[in-house]
């Protein structure tokens, strides 16, 4: 998709068209394999957090307070991936 | 096998399939730039590569493959740079053959080859890299197409290869 063809779908608030990108973005161009990418980072996360480990919430605090939006939005797609990879299931035909 | 000088699409509606799964995503230009033709022969020319193969040197900062709109930077990579100094950062197209060889998909040593058999008479200090997946058109044409481009011509060179990953 065009960034002119996405900004035009957000300007009509269709979500429809914004989240399929994002699905195509996560699944190499398809769809249903990038909304299984996304629930395998969120499964991977959550197993993360089962235990109540130790987390460092300052950080995660002060890095939400101190930063920019558009870089917490990066930072965001880029944790996407670290937890695919984490999850050792790649579907990817390269790599970050 | 599939003959490569054919004038005929090699995948047949693929166009098609692109747009399918990426609507909007079809990018046509009405304007030509013409070829350049050599000024030297090609024994007389300094040669530069530019690629959209995602290679660059090792410590270098990594491409910004995860962004959804892609980056709009490139990397000089040293023409005399042995493979090993090279890694790939590239999440759209198989890169486990070219982690063997990266070769295949950034000839470096085939052109250092060429300079030392001396069928060109040399290459640029560096060659330019980036990666293919740009979804902001006019952000690439104006912005790391103009960045490359005047990176190039610093070099100087006589002729240019330019490929696609």
């Amino acid at each position: 998709m065009s960034l002119s063809y996405l900004k035009k779908a957000v300007e009509e608030n269709d979500r429809e068209k914004l989240i399929r990108y994002v699905r195509l973005h996560f699944g190499d161009g398809i769809e249903n394999v990038g909304e299984q990418e996304i629930d395998k980072a969120w499964i991977e996360a959550l197993k993360l957090l089962l235990d109540v480990p130790p987390t460092d919430r300052e950080f995660i605090e002060t890095t939400i307070a101190q930063k920019d939006a558009s870089t917490l939005a990066h930072l965001f797609f880029r944790l996407h991936f670290y937890f695919v990879a984490r999850s050792g299931e790649w579907v990817h035909d390269g790599k970050i | 096998m599939e003959r490569s000088n054919s004038k005929e699409q090699l995948r047949p509606g693929l166009w098609h399939t692109v747009n399918d799964r990426y609507p909007g995503s079809m990018i046509t230009k009405d304007d030509l730039v013409p070829l350049a033709r050599l000024k030297r022969p090609l024994a007389e020319s300094r040669l530069t590569f530019v690629s959209t193969a995602g290679v660059q040197p090792r410590q270098t900062l990594p491409f910004d493959t995860v962004h959804p709109v892609g980056d709009y930077t490139f990397r000089p990579v040293p023409s005399n740079s042995k493979p090993a100094d090279l890694e790939i950062h590239q999440l759209k197209y198989p890169t486990a053959g070219a982690e063997r060889d990266v070769n295949v998909i950034f000839p470096i040593e085939r052109l250092q080859e060429l300079a030392s058999e001396r069928i060109i008479v040399g290459l640029t200090k560096n060659f330019f890299s980036f990666i293919g997946y740009n979804m902001d058109a006019e952000r690439l044409e104006k912005t790391l197409a103009e960045d490359i481009a005047e990176a190039v011509e610093a070099e100087k060179p006589d002729v240019a290869l330019l490929a696609p990953a």
